[in-house]
């Protein structure tokens, strides 16, 4: 899941969330397929940003996910010897590889977890 | 501790006792206790109270309607706030507005950490059935108070902690602890007691870094030591202090969290952050585009 300026939005893309109006109207629901029309009908709307699935928007000197994964295990690295702490570091890694990990078109959108 | 250092300690414990550049608490406040111990005022006069000063209840009800309370529906009345959340709230509230709104302007890593850090109280608030999650959440926000009085009184030595942290790759706490004699948790501790919050608040911030410590609030003072913890975890640190910190064995104890918890937990945390992400409680951008606001 990617959080990105509408403006970096483009057709195919899948909302991970509602896009929703200033006044808490779901103007489209999550799941939905981009295209060009709702993307222009956002803009129009003043809606800045959206979430989208995968992590489609590579931002320039944003980290790779090596390096992300790499800063977890520095950020943890005083408390190698403490179990559930390490446990926690194993989750935070794999939840974020698995929120990199592209949506594939076709699926029928792996929901849930 | 060398007298030496026990007469550094008092020196500035009696400089930050002295605060002079951090907001005195505002006057509002002592006005609304006033108004609270009197069975006769209704929460609807406190409401009002609270909005004749348009700036700050825009914030108080920017902040209850933000993800760190979580309540399903919006919440917009200021009386409606007070009834749901408690007087004690709404006076911490008050409180880190006035003191957040510095910290927004100086420290965003620390306001972020901060904001974090009260998600994560209350996703873990809540599941652990805690009586009042809102308290907790409110804790978890202001948990840093002290760094924030730190810096503003003592900038020299504030500075002085920040290269030690740099040098020797530890922890704030550490560092302060090394160089001052006490921690910020200590620090926010007094200030939050001299401002008469109540136990629920001053345990979790001066105790989140030795929840041991905490007497009356060891729940809420464990579960704002591990949301800590969490949320450095998570990539929100505070400046060169990246380093999660040591889990105290007790509080883990007395959280008593499964793998399961810890999953659900993190994903619970992840969904509503992306919500809090880019939260200001500088209102003047949105104020300037809604409606009526009075000018001056």
């Amino acid at each position: 899941m990617q959080q990105i300026a509408t403006v970096q939005a483009a057709a195919g893309m899948v909302l991970a969330k509602d896009v929703e109006t200033g006044d808490n109207r779901v103007l489209c629901g999550k799941g939905t397929a981009l295209t060009e029309a709702m993307i222009d009908r956002f803009k129009r709307m003043d809606i800045t940003h959206i979430t989208v699935q995968g992590h489609p928007v590579v931002e320039e000197g944003a980290k790779t996910l090596k390096e992300e994964v790499m800063d977890i295990e520095q950020r943890f690295g005083r408390v190698r010897h403490i179990k559930p702490l390490m446990y926690l570091k194993k989750r935070i890694q794999e939840r974020l590889i698995a929120a990199r990990r592209p949506v594939e078109p076709a699926a029928g959108q792996g929901d849930g977890e | 501790m060398s007298p030496e250092q026990e007469q550094k300690r008092e020196a500035i414990r009696k400089a930050l006792r002295e605060v002079k550049n951090l907001p005195t608490l505002p006057g509002i406040i002592s006005k609304l206790t006033k108004m609270a111990d009197d069975p006769d005022t209704t929460t609807e006069q406190m409401g009002r109270t609270i909005s004749k000063d348009h700036i700050l209840a825009a914030k108080l009800l920017k902040l209850v309607n933000s993800a760190f309370y979580g309540f399903p529906q919006r919440i917009s009345s200021l009386s409606s706030a007070i009834i749901l959340l408690g007087f004690n709230v709404i006076k911490s509230l008050i409180i880190s507005a006035s003191i957040f709104e510095l910290m927004e302007d100086q420290d965003m890593e620390l306001w972020e950490h901060s904001l974090g850090c009260a998600v994560v109280c209350n996703v873990l608030a809540k599941r652990l059935g805690v009586s009042d999650p809102e308290e907790v959440s409110t804790a978890g926000l202001i948990h840093d108070l002290g760094k924030v009085a730190i810096k503003m009184e003592l900038p020299g030595e504030s500075e002085q902690v920040s290269a030690l942290v740099v040098s020797r790759q530890i922890n704030r706490f550490e560092a302060e602890r090394e160089l001052l004699g006490l921690d910020h948790a200590e620090v926010g501790g007094w200030l939050a007691k001299s401002w008469n919050l109540p136990a629920k608040l001053v345990e979790p911030i001066s105790c989140h870094h030795d929840p041991s410590l905490a007497k009356a609030e060891p729940l809420a003072a464990a579960i704002v030591h591990f949301a800590d913890i969490v949320i450095r975890g998570m990539g929100y640190g505070h400046g060169p202090d990246i380093w999660v910190p040591a889990l105290a064995p007790r509080a883990w104890e007395l959280l008593r969290l499964k793998p399961v918890d810890i999953d659900e937990m993190l994903a619970e945390v992840e969904e509503k952050l992306w919500d809090v992400k880019g939260f200001s409680l500088d209102i003047k951008a949105e104020a300037q585009s809604a409606t009526q606001v009075p000018k001056g």
